[in-house]
């Protein structure tokens, strides 16, 4: 529909261009130094030291080494289990289901529960990973309320099931930015459609299903693709909380990639981590981009 | 209507069950704030006092407030006003591979930081950017790809045939940008605003690299003056510092979200 | 990574900037917070004899070694900066910093530095950054858990059998955390010092830099030794073999007050740390007192394995420093800055207050000092210390023996620990720089 050509366009054209020129200008920044990292991952460019400064091409030795040395792969299936529990389930659904739920409500209700989901939203990285191992402690609340009134012997979940907690722990952070994109999106359909199928006496699960959820289809895909990538490369919680342990339980690409280039200082078998981590979900983003399309 | 009492009765139920089960970590972070003999443990405070509040907002607290404020409203603005301005020629003009290149552009944010802060600061340092206003400029430039991709989606549900309307009764191009479109998604440009302010309120790790003086730094910064050499942390600081630093950028949201309703029915009546 | 003619105009851009800027000449100096009690009286007292004005910056520990990195490579650094003294060798390596001796030569005081410490900070020979203050590391125990557990206290290991028997009997006794020995990469650092070069260094025969991670010689380092092997055995039976200690000690949000809870909640056998546990021990808000330490903890030196002609105990030492950027414009201001804030009566002042392990005789040497009857003994253990393999790449090394540990704690064989080592080695130094033994 838009695509017919429009005078009030047209005629335009040239300030249309203007307009579009910082930004243009900000991502041939962008552009340029993502060039960098792109390059740095056939180097052996260091951190610090001689190879920070006298540095030599590799070829494709960093990529070769993410199959034949330990840690990429196994990484790689716990990123995979993170992602997938944590934003495409929890997060994702979650934000979803209270959007439309809450939707059109103006009550009290509504607001305590944006407090809460923005409240850890807003949260420092930090201050949540401290807050969440507290809370998971022998000495924390879930023990406290769910395990010891029973006379049980408190349960250290950090040792035991870090995987799970650190899952739950970002679906706690994480859940208000879909709510939000959610929200807004539902807001941009309009009143008249949802009405028109509420008097052809769709169910709200049939309104939801049927009528909503197609119309803000490109901002589901949009969604999913930025919690992916958020997912992906999200490293201040898990790091904080577990640093990646006990052993390598909770030691995701992000968490691995910081060990590499940071702790280990080669910033060429980082980059070359990070580029892997490019292609796969850009991989998994063909599939949202599918999603995108209007069905037949 | 009436069969619908008990469903949302139940909703709301669900709801405040969720909302209990949202908040209950938060117990945390209160109980220790409020503990001036704080230890990082979830206990009842043996006293009760603000000593932890008064330490967070003593020292540089208040510069660090103002820089916070600066860094993440000017990232927000220069992001929205720079996304807006390429996002609606690239919602409305047909240019090839538009979609493909947004999401690449996505799609290359996923590269660390890490790696793109080492060029980054030697560009920033010969443009003369390291002081505050570079921050703002680094952090818009990192936005910008979620900026564009978002804004334009929302542009993209705006009906087109409003603006023809608006265009027959004689309006200019800006005048049907600034009275049909932005208004018509209005929740989507508070959305991306909120994000970017919340992400640049958040950042650590830019502001700490370029800022030449100690009184540019942010509260993010400010936060880990609770982190003592060998591990000793100061709880009572970190809990007290992060509550003062959580609580503007919950006003932010709650003063947008009263703007956020698009009324969509009264611009329709009126097109 | 960028081209030395780009350097060099960078560095000229960033001077004329800072002479843009301020009228008058002045010395800028960076420094993490929690060194502010030693080194803001001293910028005091250089202002007020010098005339000239200081720009401080202060950074949260947080993100400090980057700024640092960065801040040198790109020529914005400060005149003076304080940094770990495991970084001095890199960075002097890159030529960033300037050699301390011909600028102390003129100073009086230079002569009370431990030449073992200055080592530390030094590069081909040359020191580049003095020391602020420095540590030893030793095993503490819990007193209490050992009377339940029937060993003799004061404890006296006298090889790592000792320890791994008092562990055994400390398990049995019902104690959660027999032998908290550092390990996996979230200890960082204190995984390679405090765990595995304590150990390494007791494992072997110190002839031919048999029992380190590095042929100081040569320069080449040991991809596969029986000294490494023991070690990573000894983490083997710890961790995995007879299960003497949990795992996730190593991996709390906030490991110091995990440490200091159990200690506290009497969980805790044998943990191997460092002296400044001292200063705090299980409650830094309110330390406890001298009597109340003396009679819940105890430590011992680290002894050696046991085999022949390996040392009896063992010790390594670590820091920080303070150094000269090499393009600071006036090097003798910066280094009069240096002497201001190690000007003995400052240097003491904080060094006592802080209870720190002084890094000069004259310090050291003061009854002020001798007072304390920690200090004095545990400076007793310095006599015998070393430092790190200072030589660039350190920091590389360190993170590879971090992952060995943590594999070792998900259950990896020896055999396959040292081989994924002794490969990374290769990978990132080449053949030629490393070697192996027997």
């Amino acid at each position: 529909m838009k695509n017919q050509a429009n005078p009030w366009l047209t005629s335009n054209l040239l300030v249309l261009g203007l307009g579009m020129l910082p930004a243009a200008l900000l991502i041939a920044a962008l552009l340029y130094f993502t060039a960098w990292a792109f390059a740095f991952s056939f180097t052996d460019l260091a951190l610090v030291g001689t190879k920070a400064v006298d540095w030599s091409w590799v070829g494709f030795q960093n990529f070769e080494r993410l199959f034949t040395r330990r840690g990429f792969l196994e990484s790689l299936w716990t990123t995979v289990i993170f992602v997938f529990f944590s934003a495409l389930v929890g997060q994702s659904v979650l934000g979803f289901l209270l959007a439309a739920t809450l939707r059109g409500t103006a009550s009290r209700l509504k607001s305590v529960i944006e407090v809460c989901i923005m409240l850890g939203w807003l949260l420092p990285d930090i201050v949540a990973a401290f807050l969440w191992s507290a809370t998971t402690s022998q000495t924390g609340l879930i023990n406290a309320i769910f395990v010891r009134p029973f006379g049980l012997p408190p349960i250290n979940f950090i040792n035991d099931y870090a995987l799970p907690i650190v899952i739950i722990a970002n679906i706690w952070k994480g859940t208000a930015w879909s709510y939000l994109l959610f929200s807004a999106a539902l807001d941009s359909v309009s009143r008249e459609v949802v009405e028109a199928a509420k008097v052809d006496g769709a169910t709200p699960f049939q309104r939801i299903w049927l009528v909503q959820l197609p119309i803000i289809r490109p901002h589901i895909a949009t969604n999913m693709l930025f919690i992916t990538i958020w997912t992906f490369t999200y490293f201040p919680l898990i790091y904080a909380m577990t640093g990646g342990g006990p052993g390598r339980q909770t030691e995701t690409l992000a968490v691995f990639l910081y060990n590499q280039s940071f702790a280990r200082g080669n910033l060429g078998f980082g980059s070359a981590i990070s580029v892997a981590m490019l292609v796969i979900v850009g991989l998994l983003s063909l599939v949202y981009l599918r999603m995108l399309r209007e069905p037949k | 209507m009436e069969s619908n009492a008990t469903t949302s009765r139940l909703t709301a139920i669900a709801l405040s069950f969720m909302a209990v089960i949202w908040v209950s970590p938060f117990s945390w972070l209160i109980l220790n704030a409020f503990n001036p003999m704080s230890t990082g443990q979830l206990e009842i405070p043996k006293s009760i006092g603000l000593d932890n509040f008064a330490l967070a907002v003593s020292g540089n607290a208040g510069r660090q407030f103002l820089n916070s404020l600066l860094i993440a409203a000017g990232t927000a603005t220069l992001s929205v006003v720079v996304g807006i301005s390429a996002a609606y020629p690239l919602s409305r003009l047909r240019i090839p591979g538009r979609n493909a290149f947004l999401w690449t552009l996505v799609l290359l944010r996923m590269l660390p930081s890490a790696g793109v802060l080492v060029p980054l600061y030697f560009a920033a340092q010969r443009g003369g950017l390291l002081n505050q206003f570079g921050v703002i400029i680094a952090l818009t430039i990192l936005n910008l790809p979620f900026t564009l991709l978002l804004l334009k989606n929302f542009f993209d549900t705006v009906p087109i045939e409003l603006e023809e309307a608006a265009y027959v009764e004689g309006a200019t191009l800006f005048q049907i940008v600034t009275r049909i479109v932005l208004p018509m998604s209005r929740a989507g440009i508070a959305v991306v605003w909120f994000f970017s302010f919340t992400g640049a309120w958040n950042e650590f790790l830019l502001p700490l690299i370029f800022s030449r003086v100690q009184d540019g730094f942010p509260m993010s910064v400010g936060l880990y003056a609770a982190f003592g050499q060998q591990g000793a942390i100061n709880y009572g600081f970190l809990t007290a510092f992060s509550i003062i630093y959580a609580a503007p950028a919950v006003g932010v949201y709650f003063l947008l979200r009263r703007n956020m309703n698009t009324g969509f029915a009264g611009v329709g009546v009126k097109g | 990574m960028l081209k030395k003619g780009f350097l060099t105009t960078v560095a000229a851009l960033s001077l004329m900037a800072t002479a843009a800027i301020p009228a008058r000449a002045e010395v800028t100096f960076m420094y993490p917070e929690w060194i502010a009690a030693l080194v803001e009286p001293g910028i005091a007292n250089f202002e007020k004899e010098s005339g000239e004005t200081v720009k401080g910056i202060k950074l949260p520990g947080q993100g400090y070694d980057q700024r640092i990195a960065l801040d040198l490579s790109a020529g914005t650094a400060a005149d003076v900066n304080v940094m770990d003294s495991f970084m001095v060798s890199e960075l002097a390596a890159a030529g960033y910093l300037e050699p301390i001796g011909p600028l102390a030569e003129k100073w009086d005081q230079y002569q009370y530095y431990l030449p073992g410490l200055l080592e530390v900070a030094s590069y081909q020979g040359q020191v580049y950054a003095l020391p602020t203050d420095t540590d030893v590391r030793m095993l503490w125990y819990d007193k209490s858990n050992f009377e339940k557990a029937g060993i003799t206290v004061p404890w006296e290991p006298k090889t790592w059998a000792d320890i791994l028997d008092a562990a055994q009997k400390l398990k049995d006794a019902g104690v959660q955390y027999p032998f908290q020995l550092p390990a996996g990469t979230k200890q960082a650092e204190a995984a390679t010092m405090q765990g595995v070069y304590m150990a390494l260094l007791g494992a072997d025969v110190p002839e031919g830099d048999r029992n380190r991670l590095l042929n100081r010689e040569t320069n080449q380092w040991i991809g596969d030794s029986p000294a490494l092997r023991r070690t990573f055995d000894l983490y083997h039976q710890v961790y995995v073999d007879k299960k003497l200690n949990p795992a996730d000690l190593n991996y709390a949000t906030d490991i110091g007050a995990a440490v200091r809870q159990s200690l506290a909640d009497d969980k805790l056998g044998i943990l191997a740390s460092g002296s400044w546990e001292d200063a705090c021990l299980w409650d830094c808000n309110t330390p406890p007192s001298r009597e109340e330490r003396d009679a819940q903890v105890g430590w011992t030196p680290w002894p050696g394995s046991g085999e022949p002609g390996a040392k009896t105990t063992t010790n390594i030492s670590g820091g920080w420093t303070i150094g000269i950027n090499s393009k600071a414009t006036d090097k003798d201001l910066a280094f009069k800055l240096v002497t201001a804030i190690f000007d003995e009566a400052n240097f003491k002042a904080w060094t006592l207050s802080t209870h720190r392990m002084a890094v000069r005789t004259d310090i050291s040497e003061s009854p002020e000092y001798m007072a304390d009857p920690f200090l004095a003994k545990a400076t007793a253990l310095a006599a015998d210390t070393t430092g790190r393999d200072t030589i660039p790449g350190y920091q590389t090394v360190s993170a590879l023996i971090q992952q060995a540990t943590s594999d070792i704690l998900d259950g990896v064989s020896v055999d396959e620990v040292v081989q994924n080592y002794h490969d990374a080695l290769v990978d990132e130094f080449g053949a030629d720089k490393v070697i192996t033994y027997e």
